[in-house]
């Protein structure tokens, strides 16, 4: 508002530019405000079951002695990886609690498996989609592209006008970053089905969705399993920012560190985060078809 | 040679035209008779059948033989509607596929066509097992039945020690025996085989292409079979039509092929087969008038159609080096060494070409 006389005194077309980035804004604090009102019961709601189930996993974890938790993570590591990962994975979880950020490690581990969960459930259905009709794809890309682009703590802000200051905001936020590699990878692993296989499903008569389960998806998963790595470690940079926004976890235990310039907090937390980044990265990218990249390993 | 007696699949002057004008371009054909090259000038479209029409016996073996680009992929793809048609009709056992609904073409499909690809497409992901019965699984086959069906399959081609290994552990050979098993698993009257063996090396190609005639003869099959190869074709083919640039140049028994070549087309294409094994009796006997050497009642007496073999064993053995052909009580002629040596050098191939491929 001071700075519009300012800026009638300037050349006419500066001007109009003004004006006009003045009423791109209005009309985006409009919309904001248009929409906090009008869809206030549909916000609280989305919080109210973010929250809830944020809430619930993170009693269910807490519920558990820590080394209860270290230790099924750790089997669930090693079953998969081997029993020295698992034994070190472990190890990592116990650390997390001797260094006293037990509680913090879980909520952020909560943060980061109900976000990576909505990306996912929003992610593989649109990258299916999308794998499958080339024009969604065209109208996808510039929206994904722009998603990535952007500074990821920007979507804290519109987050936390809707939904407040908390752990739903973040879980948005952490969604929004983490969904675009789900869609891409997803959207490739449906699109590259070799054309004789998908010659194969028509040629045996299959209907479409034993074509869809029996072809695409064999094909596809590997991809879609690279997307779900790919989300979870965007997940785990996001929920960090999201600390600013009153997440709870790691990322506010370090946004707290750096107000008081806590070195040796901040260093415990960013060592908490990066064991719990390798165990799930690790565990993540086990998890899938792996007989078709093994070679020459069956009698 | 079996003659097609009911034909199990008949193309009725189909074309396919590609390209983003096919429509005008099919207008164009259709009322002026445009040829391959107008419509590629005018309109900017690829012709990938021009104007094919044949028909495929019961029991029959039909191979088409062209080099890429010939069109014929594009072909065998018409004739289970992997494609469709720009012009023309396509009948599988007197129906007309072309206007199929989608689950009638389903079931023809399932049930009437199958199909083997040039890279066998085999699902890594499952075992050879259930790579064979994929057909029956999606049919909706109870799986100890088509476990027992596959199993049966995959034992008519020599696999029955390999249904719990992944398609990684086979050889390429292997694979494709498997890719034909998952096909004759679902039992279909025609199999539609696309360059199935072309990239396997030599001996097991062979191998495989003697196997896949017994085995579909035994079975009592007809089959379409693609391949760049004029060897492979007259190896496995009761019929073999020539197709080049879209187009069938000819269609006939390797015997027809190799010993009247419709075109320079396919003469040069034949020159370098060995006719040795198409020489029947027939096509080189001269006349009973023509031979002096003997009273042709001195002579050995043989069918019209004794293969090479059997006429320079007779030749050999008799004193007079020639036999006698006859077709019932009816003398034809005679076969001597000199007509023998004429008709594998044949008129078309240069002596050179058969005395090489004769070696």
């Amino acid at each position: 508002m001071q700075r519009l006389p300012r800026t009638l005194r300037r050349a006419g077309h500066k001007m109009d530019q003004n004006v006009w980035i003045k009423a791109f804004d209005t009309a985006v604090d409009a919309a904001m405000v248009w929409l906090t009102d009008h869809g206030g019961a549909v916000f609280d709601f989305a919080r109210a079951v973010l929250e809830g189930a944020f809430d619930g996993l993170l009693a269910g974890l807490m519920f558990l002695p820590f080394w209860a938790v270290a230790l099924a993570l750790g089997l669930l590591a090693a079953r998969s990886l081997g029993w020295k990962f698992g034994a070190a994975a472990a190890a990592g979880m116990a650390l997390c609690q001797a260094i006293g950020l037990w509680p913090e490690t879980i909520e952020t581990l909560c943060l980061v498996i109900i976000s990576v969960l909505l990306a996912v459930l929003v992610g593989v259905p649109v990258g299916v989609l999308s794998g499958y009709s080339p024009r969604l794809t065209k109208a996808l890309d510039p929206v994904l592209d722009l998603i990535q682009t952007l500074p990821p703590y920007i979507y804290l802000l519109p987050a936390i006008a809707f939904l407040g200051y908390g752990p739903a905001t973040a879980i948005v936020a952490t969604f929004i970053v983490a969904a675009p590699p789900v869609i891409r990878l997803s959207a490739l692993g449906f699109r590259q089905t070799p054309v004789e296989f998908i010659e194969l499903g028509e040629a045996t008569g299959a209907k479409p969705l034993d074509a869809f389960l029996k072809i695409r998806v064999p094909f596809a998963l590997p991809s879609v399993m690279a997307g779900i790595n790919q989300s979870l470690m965007m997940a785990f940079g996001m929920v960090v920012i999201a600390g600013i926004v009153g997440s709870g976890g790691l990322g506010e235990t370090i946004y707290g560190a750096i107000r008081k310039l806590d070195i040796a907090l901040s260093v415990n937390a960013a060592i908490a985060i990066v064991v719990l980044t390798i165990i799930l990265d690790r565990i993540s990218q086990s998890i899938g078809p792996q007989s078709t990249d093994r070679t020459g390993d069956k009698p | 040679m079996t003659s097609p007696q009911t034909p199990l699949i008949e193309c009725r002057n189909v074309w396919k035209v590609f390209g983003a004008r096919s429509a005008e371009a099919i207008a164009a054909i259709r009322q002026n008779g445009l040829g391959k090259r107008e419509v590629l000038n005018d309109y900017n479209c690829v012709v990938g059948v021009h104007d094919a029409s044949f028909t495929v016996g019961k029991g029959e073996i039909f191979c088409i033989m062209g080099l890429s680009g010939s069109g014929k992929s594009t072909l065998i793809r018409l004739l289970n509607r992997l494609i469709d048609p720009s012009l023309g009709e396509v009948l599988v056992k007197g129906r007309a596929i072309n206007g199929l609904a989608k689950q009638d073409l389903r079931d023809l499909r399932a049930h009437t066509i199958g199909m083997v690809f040039q890279n066998v497409a085999l699902i890594p992901t499952r075992t050879v097992l259930e790579n064979a019965a994929f057909g029956l699984e999606v049919q909706g086959v109870a799986p100890a039945e088509r476990r027992r069906i596959a199993t049966d399959a995959l034992t008519r081609v020599g696999l029955a020690d390999w249904v719990q290994r992944y398609p990684r552990e086979l050889s390429g050979g292997m694979q494709q025996r498997v890719g034909l098993a998952r096909a004759i698993a679902a039992d279909p009257e025609i199999i539609l085989m696309d360059e199935p063996f072309s990239a396997l090396d030599p001996l097991i190609r062979r191998q495989l292409q003697d196997e896949f005639r017994q085995l579909t003869k035994s079975l009592g099959k007809s089959a379409v079979f693609i391949t760049h190869d004029l060897d492979e074709a007259i190896r496995i083919g009761d019929r073999i039509a020539i197709m080049k640039d879209g187009a069938m140049v000819q269609t006939g028994t390797a015997e027809d092929i190799v010993m009247n070549p419709a075109d320079q087309y396919v003469a040069d294409f034949v020159a370098g087969i060995s006719r040795i094994h198409l020489v029947k009796a027939a096509s080189v006997v001269m006349p009973v008038a023509d031979f002096h050497a003997a009273p042709v009642a001195d002579l050995a007496r043989t069918g019209l159609d004794a293969d090479i073999d059997a006429l320079i064993h007779l030749v050999l053995a008799s004193p007079h080096q020639a036999v006698a052909v006859a077709e019932g009580d009816t003398l034809r002629g005679v076969v001597t060494a000199r007509t023998l040596l004429e008709g594998l050098k044949g008129d078309a191939a240069p002596a050179a070409h058969a005395a090489a491929s004769g070696a």
